[in-house]
């Protein structure tokens, strides 16, 4: 972004806006199998905080939080760690995506969820950073 | 009660739309699409799909505005 084009009032409100956004995003995500929400829904709010956090700090700051290296990296682990847990129902449960554990306790849910919300918000956010960095 | 806020929303949303449309400003089209991502989700809600409202809140109005914004911003706007 052009630091021209910033004003204090965008610089206040993202800054103080982006951590309750992401907080919101991460409950989202940890408790998308009781209420609204879940992986992909957790994922985009995520990414949107991390734009907001983007668009208050200084230009020069940026490049050290949400470098587009690290971020390509986070979204194709999580989606090899995706494509792991899977063959990890095949040999444990006996098909694809089944749930290894016993009990009343959602564990695969909640793996599932967050693997999905890591990717998500990465790749959204890898999309906005490339965005930005252009112009 | 529901159908009336129902019917209520979706004349809002041709309202909404047909303002974007007629609109002179690139801008002003672009900020009145992310009104109608918002009441969409207005809609969304009130027809019992909350998930699909939190995506259409997410998606519709942050992240499709700010590359509408970033399009507009890189081409020559010619008032």
């Amino acid at each position: 972004m052009r630091s021209a084009a910033k004003t204090d009032i965008l610089d206040t409100v993202s800054r103080k806006l982006g951590p309750y956004v992401l907080l919101f995003g991460f409950y989202m995500i940890s408790h998308g199998h009781m209420s609204p929400g879940g992986g992909f829904q957790g994922g985009v709010v995520l990414a949107s905080g991390a734009i907001l956090i983007l668009l208050g700090c200084q230009s020069h700051r940026l490049e050290g939080l949400f470098s587009s290296e690290i971020l390509s990296l986070v979204e194709t682990a999580a989606y090899f760690l995706f494509i792991m847990v899977g063959i990890a129902g095949i040999i444990f449960a006996g098909y694809f995506l089944a749930s290894p554990f016993k009990g009343s306790v959602p564990w695969m849910m909640y793996t599932l969820n967050m693997i999905i919300g890591i990717k998500v918000g990465a790749g959204v956010g890898l999309i906005c950073l490339a965005i930005l960095h252009r112009s | 009660m529901e159908e009336i806020a129902i019917t209520i929303t979706l004349a809002m949303l041709v309202l909404i739309a047909l303002t974007a449309l007629l609109s002179r400003t690139l801008l002003v089209a672009v900020i009145l699409m992310s009104v109608f991502s918002l009441v969409s989700a207005l809609l969304f809600y009130l027809c019992d799909a909350p998930d699909v409202a939190i995506t259409e809140a997410a998606v519709g109005a942050g992240v499709t505005t700010l590359i509408y914004v970033w399009a507009i911003h890189r081409t020559k706007d010619k008032p």
